[in-house]
């Protein structure tokens, strides 16, 4: 009968799924949006940095060497249609089949990254998270951080993000005389919250701004803000997005003629095939990196991760790099096993002492964390992490920001 | 402000005649052959991605891979009818359930295959810029809008002057004296939903080209297109056109006078409100129930 | 046609016939043999018995089947709710929808009048039902297709409505609700409902109520013939329909003391859909039995991603055109019924054409 052929199925796959990873090795978990750009990188980013500490051996446990192993579930939580719970559903069954010692990466978006820092408080495994972005995230271990001292970040964080565009900015301003600017965001909360500090900071600089539009995702037409940008003349237009659907943003300005600078963060117009994508129609177009990757620093470790990287995976796919997620989320996978050895267990209390007190080189600069569990970013590779700006110019990614790493100065479009 | 409303008139247009080209291949389906084909956002995506694999992957150039795409996808539009809908013809329930279902296997298999990257770009038909009144347009949206006047003009000549026309609109008019006098229902439905196709195609290809094909237009399309069919009203092509330069010009008004944040709601609101005052849609001529005797 | 153009004659053919056992029990003789009580009874009791035990299982199941038990009984309500809409000729592909009215009504009720899980969910089920009944109210004069394009529609475009205007929480929707008592309650409330409401539907169906709804997918014209308004027989099934889908939106709000826009997310509307296929169309069982095989399958597939909701897509598609009867129907005719092979005969002699 069909039904007990079913039944049958079902029974085999509930047994074959409850079987344990091999014996002897430390299990990684990776829960995040396995469907978007950022998720696929940073999974690769790690098993590279466990394919490499197993290389040399493993990671060092009391005296003995173990091998890492790094689980990935897909919690899809980039899909509008995906409610928090389904993802954290995800990130539960991870934990309860394959009983990581640690998780890294972690969830993607604001609202499942919040709820997973309260299943991460009951469970209390360690949780590197190189993804979301929301500030609240250190709200949260500063209000209670016996409960929540588990989690730490190693990706950049939406007031970092802040900071370098205003600082970045202020620079135009110095140079290029630019005083009015216009903003062009996606209607959710990170973007927001990015676009709402930096346009009161950049007022208290004295810039004009003359415009702040918000699109909701998956927004297709943005002559509304083009046309308002033009008649204002506008010298800088700021978008700040992570959907697709701003790749039209991107043609929309060229074909309208917007005769202003366009820096920010568009993500389609991050990887190093954009150039192709976009048929060289992004020059002059000033685009961050949240965390060195897909442009290294010119540090060798940082070099020897874009290197390793293109080794292991093909050229194609390194030049696809997106700019969030892949540096962190390799380094994520050392700062733990060196923590690991320097606890000399697995035991969670132990290895979040061992975090707090990393001091380590890696793709992103210098990591070090804060007092609410987030590495610090500044200007200089040798003493913080560090965020990259970037001009496309004649089909390179020149880098612009911070001026430690710079390659060349910001140009205006039409000079 | 002189700038501001010359865009407004200007881009109104545009998306107006955007939203009729989404619409059209899905309205046309249902008025000649009263299938709702809910795979016509997974047959709009599967288009954008055909046509990119023919130009990235086999070297045509774009015009070529644009035309191609289109043939290829009408003739799975009449593989579509025969495989998926003559063997629950006349059920609507499932021809509804069926449809729906090929239409989220589609998409949702290529988010799986890993098709979300950036780099899916399509290059335009037309390229280049013209400037009108002050304000900047691109060819290419341009050649959408006037697509948008000469595809249902030619559509139009096609259901009232050729024959073939004729006979689709004989069999959508009323099938048994259709019937009667010749015309097979079978194949009337599957050049019905091979033509459907083949104007999601269309669409697909002068529109892809505006921004990089994501998986979610996929829903997006079908969201459109839906909105639009029902405020024109169902079996009517003339609403259907009316009901996007409502809608089209309604977003745009709205973008640029009130915010663009709000322009997504417009078409809630404009559904909202057709339906409550005429629910049969505005040049719908689907009788309420109880005058259809 | 001639006897030589028809072609040979069929040896055999096959026919349906009762099993014994369901011969000997159609009757009240059934109560002399226990063996032919038992094969009538057990699959009655057997999985009725399973639900009850189940949530006093814990400590074997684990919570993670819990939670997905939940979903089950979450998605078979649902399912529920989509066979009676469909069982008038009303075809809903937007489940979502009620769901969502019930969740964000509970959302907001605990908010602002905090009156506790049980008496929210109380009083959201048949609020919300009402809301969701209103707000279709001009689709029901119109044919049923309508009521699929509309429905299928209207749950995006409130989800873009709540993201814009950030009512009601906006994209991050109203968190830190209260929550229910513990699992155990959770649990059994669910059973309690889904049984109710399978009850309850089955009455309706065999009212002579339910006749005439029925009679609405089946002839329409002799419904309004009869003196009956259309559009008021199937304002009363949508709001029937829409009270376990607004209970399941309430229940989950505070499940998971959580409501946002996912709450009118598309799987909210395909996994009903295809559990009520599977299961088997025009029957309650069929659809919860539906989503007891889907949800967990779908489950043990979470590992896949995006393969997941393309397999059961596919397996939607599949059942509708190649099993439409579904799964339970298909099961319960192989219990009760066997088909054998029944030879034919010499057949008539029929004298030579002259």
């Amino acid at each position: 009968m069909r039904t007990s052929g079913v039944l049958a199925a079902v029974c085999a796959l509930i047994v074959a799924g409850a079987s344990a990873a091999a014996e002897g090795d430390l299990t990684l978990g990776v829960p995040t949006a396995l469907g978007t750009i950022e998720g696929q990188d940073s999974l690769r980013s790690a098993q590279l940095a466990a394919q490499e500490i197993n290389a040399a051996g493993g990671v060092e446990v009391g005296g003995k060497k173990r091998r890492l192993e790094i689980v990935s579930i897909d919690t899809r939580e980039a899909e509008a249609g995906i409610p928090v719970f389904d993802a954290l559903a995800a990130m539960e069954k991870l934990i309860a089949e394959k009983k990581p010692v640690a998780i890294v990466v972690g969830a993607f978006r604001s609202e499942v990254l919040l709820s997973a820092m309260d299943m991460i408080a009951k469970v209390k495994i360690p949780y590197l998270c190189t993804i979301g972005m929301s500030p609240d995230f250190e709200k949260k271990i500063a209000g209670d951080y016996e409960k929540y001292k588990y989690n730490f970040r190693l990706g950049l964080s939406a007031p970092y993000l802040v900071g370098n565009l205003g600082r970045m900015l202020e620079f135009v301003k110095k140079k290029h005389g630019a005083d009015k600017v216009y903003f062009v965001h996606q209607d959710v909360a990170w973007a927001k919250g990015t676009v709402g500090g930096l346009s009161k900071a950049m007022a208290a600089g004295g810039w004009k701004v003359v415009g702040s539009d918000a699109y909701p995702t998956g927004a297709r037409d943005f002559s509304p803000s083009l046309t308002k940008a033009k008649a204002a003349a506008a010298q800088v237009l700021v978008p700040v997005f992570d959907m697709p659907e701003s790749g039209v943003l991107v043609k929309q300005v060229r074909s309208m003629k917007l005769p202003a600078l366009v820096a920010g963060f568009i993500s389609p117009a991050a990887p190093a095939t954009a150039w192709a994508t976009f048929s060289g129609e992004i020059d002059g177009l000033v685009n961050f990196l949240f965390e060195p990757g897909s442009i290294p620093l010119a540090t060798p470790r940082s070099q020897h991760f874009t290197d390793a990287y293109a080794k292991a995976y093909g050229e194609a796919t390194r030049a696809k790099l997106s700019g969030h997620g892949p540096g962190p989320s390799y380094d994520a996978v050392f700062v733990l096993a060196d923590a690991i050895r320097r606890a000399g267990n697995t035991q969670a209390e132990a290895v979040v002492a061992a975090l707090e007190k990393t001091d380590a080189e890696g793709a992103i600069g210098k990591i070090v964390f804060n007092k609410t569990h987030q590495v610090i970013y500044g200007e200089d590779p040798k003493q913080a992490a560090v965020s990259l700006a970037f001009q496309w110019r004649a089909g390179k990614r020149r880098l612009v920001y911070p001026e430690s790493v710079a390659e060349g100065a910001l140009e205006l479009p039409g000079k | 402000m002189k700038v501001l409303i010359v865009s407004t008139l200007v881009y109104g247009l545009v998306q107006s005649a955007t939203l009729m080209l989404t619409a059209l291949g899905f309205s046309l389906t249902f008025g000649l052959s009263g299938v709702a084909n809910f795979a016509h956002g997974g047959l709009y995506l599967l288009s954008g991605f055909l046509a990119w694999g023919l130009v990235n992957r086999l070297g045509f150039t774009f015009p070529l891979a644009a035309a191609a795409t289109v043939l290829l996808v009408a003739l799975l539009g009449a593989a579509v009818y025969r495989l998926v809908l003559r063997p629950v013809r006349g059920i609507v329930l499932s021809e509804v359930i069926s449809t729906f279902a090929l239409g989220v296997a589609l998409v949702e298999g290529f988010r799986w295959r890993g098709f979300t990257t950036y780099d899916f770009s399509l290059p335009p038909l037309w390229p280049g810029e013209v400037e009108i009144a002050g304000v900047s347009l691109d060819m290419q949206r341009l050649g959408i809008v006037g697509a948008g006047l000469v595809l249902p003009l030619a559509l139009w000549a096609f259901t009232h002057h050729t024959r073939v026309g004729l006979a689709l609109r004989g069999m959508a008019q009323d099938e048994s004296t259709a019937l009667a006098m010749g015309i097979d229902s079978d194949w009337a439905a599957t050049l019905s939903l091979s033509l459907g196709a083949a104007l999601s195609a269309v669409a697909a290809v002068l529109l892809l080209p505006l921004g990089i094909i994501s998986i979610n237009t996929g829903y997006e399309v079908l969201l459109v297109a839906l909105a639009v069919t029902v405020l024109g009203g169902l079996e009517s092509t003339a609403g259907m056109m009316l009901g996007s330069l409502l809608i089209g010009f309604a977003v745009v008004i709205t973008g640029n006078f009130v915010g663009p944040h709000l322009s997504e709601v417009v078409y809630l609101g404009a559904l909202v409100l057709v339906l409550g005052l005429k629910p049969s849609g505005l040049l719908g001529r689907s009788k309420e129930i109880e005058e259809r005797v | 046609m001639s006897r030589e153009q028809a072609g040979p004659r069929p040896k055999a053919r096959r026919e349906r016939i009762d099993r014994g056992v369901k011969a000997r029990s159609d009757d009240v003789s059934v109560l002399a043999s226990p063996r032919d009580l038992a094969w009538l009874l057990l699959p009655r009791i057997l999985p009725l018995a399973a639900l009850f035990a189940f949530p006093l299982l814990g400590r074997l199941t684990g919570s993670y089947w819990q939670a997905v038990m939940i979903n089950t009984l979450v998605i078979a309500l649902l399912a529920l709710s989509w066979e009676l809409l469909a069982s008038v000729g009303l075809i809903s592909l937007g489940q979502s929808f009620f769901f969502g009215i019930g969740g964000y009504l509970a959302g907001v009720l605990d908010t602002q009048l905090k009156v506790g899980p049980l008496v929210g969910i109380a009083l959201a089920t048949p609020l919300g039902a009402a809301l969701a009944t209103v707000l279709l109210l001009p689709l029901l004069r119109l044919r049923g297709i309508y009521f699929g394009l509309i429905t299928f529609a209207l749950p995006l475009l409130l989800m873009r409505l709540v993201e814009t205007t950030g009512a009601l929480g906006g994209t991050e929707g109203m968190s830190g609700l209260t929550a229910l008592p513990n699992r155990t309650v959770e649990l059994y409330l669910l059973i309690a409902a889904l049984l109710a409401t399978v009850a309850g539907f089955r009455r309706l169906s065999a009212s002579d109520r339910g006749l005439v709804l029925h009679a609405l997918r089946d002839n329409d014209r002799a419904v309004l013939a009869a003196g009956f308004s259309l559009p008021w027989l199937r304002t009363q099934a949508v709001f029937w329909a829409a009270l376990p889908a607004s209970f399941a939106g309430a229940f989950v709000t505070h499940r998971y003391q959580f409501v946002g826009m996912p709450a009118f997310a598309i799987e909210y509307s395909t996994l009903p859909l295809t559990s009520a296929v599977v299961g088997g169309t025009g029957s309650f069982f069929g659809a919860v039995v539906g989503a007891f095989l889907l949800v967990p399958l779908s489950e043990l597939l979470r590992g896949f991603g995006s393969l997941r909701v393309v397999a059961y897509s596919l397996v939607l598609l599949g059942f509708t055109l190649g099993l439409p009867e579904g799964i339970f129907r298909f099961a319960a005719r192989k219990y009760a019924q066997r088909e054998r092979v029944v030879p034919l005969g010499e057949g008539p002699k029929c004298p030579p054409p002259s």
